[in-house]
Order: C-alpha cells, then sequence, then structure tokens
C-alpha cells in the first residue's frame, strides 16, 4: 500500500512539475511587437445625430441577409421626453462592441468566436460553430444570437465579409442620412473617427467589466438623468 | 415576468439536468471509491451499493452528455468540440476533464469487477481477461487518478456558470464549490437509493458510512448556500438585486425556500439525524432521505440556472 501511495504521489508530483515548466516555457516575454497590426477598427454613434430612421438595421439586414426575427443592430427607442410639442426621443445602438478582451471569445469551446488579428473585429468562424450558445450566455451586452437559417451563433462583424472586403464601409455607416456613425481604423490618427473620438465626450457601456469595447456613443442630450 | 421565460434566457433545463448528471455521476463514484476504501476493501465487487454506483455513474454521465449534444443547435457538428480545443474556454476544457474522466472511470469499474466477470469469463476472451487483470494490478493509480477527476468534474459544472460575468449571481466564486459540495451529495443519495433497490442491506455498514459523511456535508452546503447569497447582497448593486429576485417572492422563491433548503436539506438533515440516533434503519427511511436529496439538487440547479440568469449587470 505505501509504496503504491508513493508511487502515486510521484507521478502526481511529476505531472505538476511538468505542466508547470511547460507553461513557463510558454510565456510571451519577448512579444514581438512588429506582429501587431496597423488597424484596429471601431465605430462610433453619435446619438445626437441619431433620427431613429432604422434605415441601418434594413441595410445591415439585406448586406448581411440576416434573416427576420433577428437581427445584428437595434435601435433602441427610449422616451418620449419632455412636453408636447417639445418631445424627443433617445436612440441608442445595440450591437456587437467588439471587445478587446471579448468575453464570447474567451468562453468559446472551439475558437468559432475569434479575434481578426489584422483588424481586431470580432468575428465568427461558420464551420467551426457547433451552438453551444456559451457566447450568448457569456455576452455582457446581450448582442449574440442564434441565425434561424445557419444555426450559428450570429452577429455584427463590422460587415468584415460582406463591405470591406470589397474596400467599402459597413453597411450601417453607409446607409445613415445624418452621418451619425462614425466607422474607421483607431490606429491611424487622421481617420475620421479619432478626430470625432477627441473632438467629442463619449462613453462606453459596461466598462467595468474590463471588456475595452470599441463601440463608442455620443451621449445624447435629451433624456432625462438616471441615477 | 414569467419563471421559465424572460429576457436574456439563453441556457434552459437541459443544461440544469446536464449539470445535475454530471455532478451525480462523480459524487457517486466518489463514494464508492470511498466505500470501498475506508470499509470494503476486496470485497467491494459484492456490495449492491458499489455495484449501484458503477452502474449510476457511467449512465448519468452518459445521459447527461446525450442531453448536451441534443441541445447544440447543430447536434451532429459536435465532433467539433472533441476536435479543436481553447485553454482559455472553461467548456473546453471541461470536455477534456469529461473525455478522460470516462476513460478512467471505465477503467475503475473494470478493475474493481476484474474478479466475478473474469471468473464468469472462465478463460474465454483471452484478451479481456488479460485487460482486466491489467487494470486490477494498476487499481491505485486508477483510483487515484478518478478521484482526482470526480472532483474536477463537479466543480467544472460550477465553473461552467461562474465564468459568465454578465450575470453576478452566476459569476460568483463561491458557485463551484457549492456545486462541488451538492453534487457530491447527490452521488450520495443515488448511490444509497440504487443499493438498497439492488437489495443493499439499509441497516449495513455502507448506509452507516454514507450516512455519517452526509450530515457534515449538508451541513457545509447549508453554510455555501448562506455565504452565497450574503455575499451576493453585501456586494450591493446588481448582484444584490439578482439575489433578492431569487430567493424573494415569486416562483423560484418558493422553489428555493420549500424545494432546496425545506425538501433537499432540512428533511434530509433531520432524517439523518433521527437514524443516527434511532437503531436501525429501514428500507423506506433510507429511500425517502436519498430521494429529497436528489430532488433538492435537481432543484438547485434548475433554480441557479433560470434566477442567474434572470439579472444581468
Amino acid at each position: 500500500m505505501d509504496t503504491s501511495k508513493r508511487r502515486f504521489l510521484k507521478g502526481c508530483g511529476g505531472a505538476i512539475a511538468g505542466v508547470s515548466v511547460y507553461s513557463m516555457t510558454r510565456q510571451p516575454l519577448a512579444r514581438d511587437a512588429a506582429e501587431e497590426s496597423e488597424v484596429k477598427y471601431a465605430m462610433l454613434h453619435d446619438e445626437n445625430l441619431c433620427i431613429g430612421c432604422n434605415a441601418c438595421e434594413d441595410a445591415c439586414r439585406e448586406v448581411n441577409q440576416v434573416p427576420i426575427g433577428v437581427s445584428r443592430v437595434d435601435i433602441v427607442r427610449t422616451g418620449p421626453f419632455g412636453e408636447y410639442p417639445e418631445q424627443s426621443y433617445r436612440f441608442s445602438r445595440h450591437s456587437c462592441q467588439h471587445c478587446e478582451a471579448a468575453p464570447c471569445v474567451k468562453v468559446c469551446p472551439t475558437g468559432a468566436a475569434y479575434i481578426d488579428k489584422e483588424t481586431g473585429i470580432v468575428a465568427v468562424n461558420e464551420d467551426r460553430c457547433v451552438g453551444c450558445q456559451y457566447c450568448i450566455a457569456a455576452c455582457p451586452y446581450q448582442i449574440r444570437f442564434i441565425n434561424p437559417v445557419t444555426k450559428v451563433a450570429d452577429k455584427c462583424d463590422f460587415c468584415q465579409q460582406s463591405q470591406l472586403t470589397r474596400g467599402l464601409q459597413p453597411a450601417c455607416v453607409l446607409a445613415c442620412p445624418t452621418e451619425a456613425l462614425v466607422f474607421g481604423n483607431l490606429k491611424d490618427p487622421n481617420s475620421a473617427l479619432v478626430k470625432t473620438l477627441k473632438s467629442k465626450p463619449t462613453y462606453r457601456q459596461k466598462v467595468d467589466l474590463g471588456t475595452r469595447p470599441k463601440l463608442f456613443h455620443v451621449r445624447t442630450v435629451d433624456g432625462e438623468i438616471v441615477l | 415576468m414569467s419563471a421559465f421565460h424572460f429576457d436574456g434566457l439563453v441556457w434552459h433545463w437541459p443544461i440544469a439536468i446536464y449539470l445535475f448528471l454530471a455532478g451525480l455521476s462523480a459524487g457517486a463514484v466518489f463514494f464508492a471509491i470511498m466505500l470501498k476504501h475506508f470499509k470494503l476493501a476486496e470485497r467491494a465487487y459484492l456490495s449492491p451499493f458499489v455495484q449501484a454506483a458503477a452502474l449510476i455513474a457511467p449512465i448519468a454521465v452518459c445521459a447527461g452528455l446525450g442531453i448536451l449534444v441534443i441541445d447544440l443547435t447543430k447536434p451532429l457538428a459536435f465532433w467539433k468540440i472533441l476536435v479543436f480545443y481553447n485553454t482559455s474556454s472553461v467548456m473546453s476544457m471541461g470536455v477534456l476533464v469529461l473525455l478522460v474522466y470516462q476513460l478512467v472511470l471505465f477503467a475503475w469499474i473494470g478493475s474493481v469487477f476484474s474478479l466475478p466477470v473474469n471468473k464468469w469469463l472462465d478463460g474465454r476472451f483471452y484478451l479481456l481477461t488479460k485487460c482486466l487483470t491489467l487494470l486490477a494490478r494498476h487499481e491505485d493509480i486508477i483510483t487515484g487518478v478518478l478521484v482526482i477527476l470526480s472532483l474536477s468534474l463537479g466543480a467544472y459544472t460550477g465553473f461552467l456558470l461562474s465564468a459568465l460575468i454578465g450575470f453576478p449571481l452566476l459569476n460568483n466564486p463561491v458557485l463551484p464549490l457549492l456545486f462541488l459540495i451538492s453534487g457530491l451529495s447527490s452521488g450520495a443519495a443515488a448511490t444509497l437509493l440504487g443499493g438498497v433497490l439492488m437489495r443493499g442491506n439499509p441497516n449495513g455498514i455502507e448506509v452507516k458510512f454514507i450516512h455519517r459523511i452526509e450530515i457534515p456535508m449538508i451541513l457545509v452546503e447549508i453554510m455555501l448556500l448562506f455565504t452565497f447569497f450574503a455575499g451576493l447582497i453585501l456586494s450591493g448593486g446588481q448582484s444584490q438585486v439578482a439575489a433578492l429576485n431569487a430567493i424573494g417572492e415569486g416562483f423560484w422563491g418558493w422553489i428555493f425556500w420549500g424545494g432546496v433548503v425545506g425538501v433537499g436539506l432540512t428533511l434530509p438533515l433531520a432524517f439523518n439525524l433521527w437514524m443516527k440516533v434511532s437503531s436501525d434503519r429501514k428500507f423506506t427511511y433510507v429511500a425517502v432521505t436519498a430521494s429529497f436529496s436528489l430532488l433538492g439538487v435537481l432543484l438547485l440547479r434548475n433554480f441557479i440556472l433560470y434566477t442567474g440568469q434572470m439579472t444581468g449587470v
């Protein structure tokens, strides 16, 4: 009994030592800075310019073939605020935030949810997805859904496949009649996005969760103060 | 707001049943190993309780995985989860644990029952006999690894939910411990129930041994449940809202106080204490206590899964 116990403990000790040495060798101590891509896409939604026309929703549905009943982008309307005739609504964009530390990517068991290293876009590899819905539960912004046609976890990918590959801006940005949506490269100081970000006060949702989202909002002057 | 359908609900009751079955399997194996190690030694294969555990553990874990696969939106693509791994995903690591657990579980069953099976084979199937003898020779290592794997599996069911950072009730460090302990007690209950149903002696050393562990385990479970909700309430903010939504008035409040606390913990504790002082245990006592424990743990899994998804950050 004693020898077998010793043998077992030795084995366990060996396994633990092996695992710890192995993980140490993988430590990314000297990460290649040159490998960092020059492109990191982000989006800004100016709630003051948005008029709630839903053109972005329709354009997205058409370009990305999003089935009826689900959507990649929603404009959530709250209000009305104030007394007639001085009434106003508040419009906020509800879509993928393209987090730098994306919870959906962290929990995906097969790597179907991934961050595109070239662009920083949080994307979905349809072939890898098995539909466990762990990503849908993990997303604190609750923007993921199962596509009823493909049965794959779906969401906004900044039109990565449909528009960006053709050198076009995302469909929602092009459709917006008031230019409330600004899309661009965060690493390019001359981009319209960076200039807008530097000239207007913006907020991002649920930053305290450490997700580092890349969807910025300009808060509307309408609406009420919520404590 | 309806109890079973509300905004933000992603995972439904099949997941709760899977979590229940995985914990139950781990618990049954754990107690069968403890029974063999501390009480029965070489005669373990003769005990109806060990036999019951050896049946329940593989059936429960396979049934749980079956439910899980059917619940995928692409059930036929389930093999991809076995091919592709993501080290930062709790589910992916859990799949790995489940795979190894099942292998070692069958190896352990083979080693424990090698003697009667080889006797029954009586020289037929030479290769199988040789395999079983080999397993029996390495039983100590198999047992040690299986103890670690069963505890990992029990805790994994909790980590799976506690990785969801958007829900304060689930994203809670006490949850894996709570699920581990309640999983072990459901395994103990299943072993007892299966054992007495397979004509095991309700007053035998196995029942006495498991009951002696069960009383402190129920007490620990009550303490963990208290810490779980006290911690949430003291955290304030949405954590407090989530906790009060869950255990306050309403359908799930009733399930918690009546089902989890009442039927699942208080009654089994009272019955166990009563059985400890009364001289002998009867079939009905053991069976009813075990059934109550099992029901309580099943309700706890559903309660945590549904109320957890009710309140986001």
